[in-house]
């Protein structure tokens, strides 16, 4: 444990206290929040392997949560089967999705790369919003709720160890790419393309790698929200916001860190939380008060400290070091 | 080893390399020379699969490879420089040179050795922490070298590793490149500055106007009629001005 590094062991010390917490808290909205910063977490850590790790950033994946719950949405509801075969089915397609855009935008480097992701989500969305015989259109579809873990039916504290364990999860594979020989090549990729070419790397292959791993991860979180919060809305689902979401945490978090992307979930979640708690009813007028906060906190993170809360904490460390050596 | 037969490359109407061959044999040293504009970056592009020529053949060890990615030609053995160098800025040293070692090693432990080698070689070892974009130029140019290096290249194209050092980092280039010329790595060389080259290499070709105008050793080079007033001439009126 000593000889971890200090970003492993806060990971530890908050996916522990993560674990912990409905063992002493049962208040439902306490265990929703967590759940939902859980689940964004890793969402934001799957856009991290592409956006972060191999410097692909993209503007549309909610494309790929979109599948996700869309497939297991169909799934259950219109043939009464295990949403595990509709995450199964939405990882599927998910990377089959990701890799025809990474296929097709291959050449396109950084904003035109972002603009290519956006307009992929756009036409997902507009096809499962017109398709109204399969996909019941813009009316979106209630995902049936079957009480156990075969079903995806499950209570607070379930859904807790289960964001728990995807989180975890997405975390490893992130640690797994800092250390791997495909992490490096990213890195490289990501940092210079011609130059990554120059010393044997198949840039243009392994873009697709980590647009296609990616994929599959937001895949999944999709198909868990979906289970968990029992309605899928393509209006909210394939969403730029969404997108945005899974873009900002990890910026604001730190971008191509592990931990950044959680951090990054925890501030911005439980804000956002708290926003909509304290504003919703009788002040509807603040009703959108939390993109307010999304545009500041972005703003200040770029301003302030570009390599996100854990650039800032690095800072600050290296700072406390300085004063306890003097 | 590498054969130019006739390569041509053309952006629309200019021509940047016209019908240029030649041959390099395992164990050289070229140089290829030229004032600013020659074509010698161009050809490198095409030798190195970032243009496909327009005409004429790229044949290494009997393949040819024109038109091939530059990856795929890395990993043929030929590996280059960028004389803008393009090191990954946001990495470390060290990290930097394990992405060129994990092409040929898939064990990333094994590359971390690999890259303690060659930046151990390229004098980068009290450097090998730091970040590459906070090295000052001369350590990025080595940094440049190590990289290439640690794909370990049969030939390695060397895109001004010179230009921009001042005397004592360019003798200590100089000596860099002498020592992998003597580990068996072939070379090619392209400068700007003719002393450094006459000093480095066996083998001498000279561009201009993206023509190979002559070849010979150094010595047949400075005496050489065309190259005096291609080359020569032109530094000295810029020399004067």
């Amino acid at each position: 444990m000593a000889s971890l590094p200090p970003g492993r062991r806060a990971a530890v010390g908050l996916l522990g206290a993560a674990a912990l917490l409905p063992l002493v808290v049962r208040d439902a909205f306490v265990l929703d929040s967590l759940i939902l910063i859980l689940m964004w977490g890793a969402l934001s850590a799957a856009w991290n392997v592409a956006g972060g790790y191999a410097g692909q950033v993209s503007l549309g994946h909610a494309a790929f949560f979109g599948i996700g719950a869309y497939a297991t949405a169909l799934t259950t509801a219109r043939f009464q089967q295990s949403p595990w075969l509709g995450m199964v089915l939405g990882v599927a397609l998910s990377v089959a999705a990701g890799g025809v855009i990474g296929y097709l935008s291959n050449r396109l480097r950084g904003p035109y790369f972002a603009l290519s992701t956006i307009a992929f989500s756009q036409v997902l969305l507009i096809a499962t919003s017109r398709w109204r015989g399969f996909t019941a259109g813009s009316e979106g579809i209630p995902v049936p709720f079957r009480p156990g873990l075969a079903t995806l039916g499950l209570g607070h504290v379930a859904w807790v160890y289960m964001a728990l364990v995807v989180a975890a999860l997405y975390y490893a594979v992130q640690v797994w790419l800092e250390r791997s020989r495909l992490g490096y090549q990213l890195a490289g990729v990501r940092e210079d393309e011609d130059a990554a070419e120059a010393l044997g790397i198949a840039s243009r292959r392994l873009k697709i790698y980590a647009i296609t791993l990616s994929a599959a991860m937001t895949s999944v979180g999709g198909t868990l929200w979906a289970q968990y919060v029992g309605f899928v809305d393509p209006f909210y689902v394939f969403s730029i916001d969404l997108s945005i979401r899974f873009a900002l945490n990890t910026i604001i978090g730190g971008i191509g860190t592990a931990l950044g992307p959680f951090l990054g979930s925890m501030l911005i979640t439980s804000l956002e939380t708290y926003l909509r708690a304290t504003f919703s009813g009788v002040k509807t007028g603040f009703a959108g008060i939390y993109l307010v906060i999304y545009g500041t906190a972005l703003v200040l993170v770029v301003r302030f400290a570009p390599e996100g809360l854990i650039g800032l904490a690095a800072r600050f460390a290296a700072a406390w070091r300085v004063r306890a050596d003097a | 080893m590498l054969t130019l037969e006739r390569v041509t490359k053309r952006f629309g109407g200019l021509t940047a390399v016209r019908e240029v061959s030649l041959d390099v044999r395992a164990g050289d040293l070229l140089g290829i020379i030229g004032p600013n504009g020659a074509g010698k970056t161009t050809l490198f592009n095409v030798i190195s699969g970032y243009y496909r020529p327009d005409g004429g053949r790229v044949v290494f060890d009997g393949r040819d490879v024109g038109g091939l990615p530059p990856h795929v030609i890395c990993r043929l053995g030929l590996t280059r420089t960028f004389q803008l160098v393009k090191p990954f800025g946001n990495l470390s040293v060290m990290d930097n040179a394990m992405i060129g070692a994990l092409t040929r090693l898939g064990r990333v432990r094994v590359a971390r050795l690999e890259a303690e080698r060659v930046i151990a070689t390229c004098g980068l070892t009290p450097h090998a922490a730091a970040r590459a974009k906070a090295l000052p130029i001369g350590l990025r140019k080595r940094l440049e070298v190590a990289r290439a290096l640690a794909t370990r290249p049969r030939l390695l194209l060397l895109d001004e590793v010179m230009a921009g050092l001042n005397p004592s980092e360019l003798a200590g280039m100089i000596e860099l490149i002498r020592r992998l010329h003597a580990d068996g790595v072939t070379l090619i060389v392209i400068e700007h500055i003719m002393a450094a080259m006459m000093r480095l290499a066996r083998r001498i070709v000279v561009l201009h106007h993206g023509e190979a105008i002559a070849e010979g050793t150094p010595g047949e080079i400075a005496h050489d009629r065309r190259v005096i007033d291609a080359y020569l001439g032109e530094e000295f009126v810029l020399a004067q001005a």
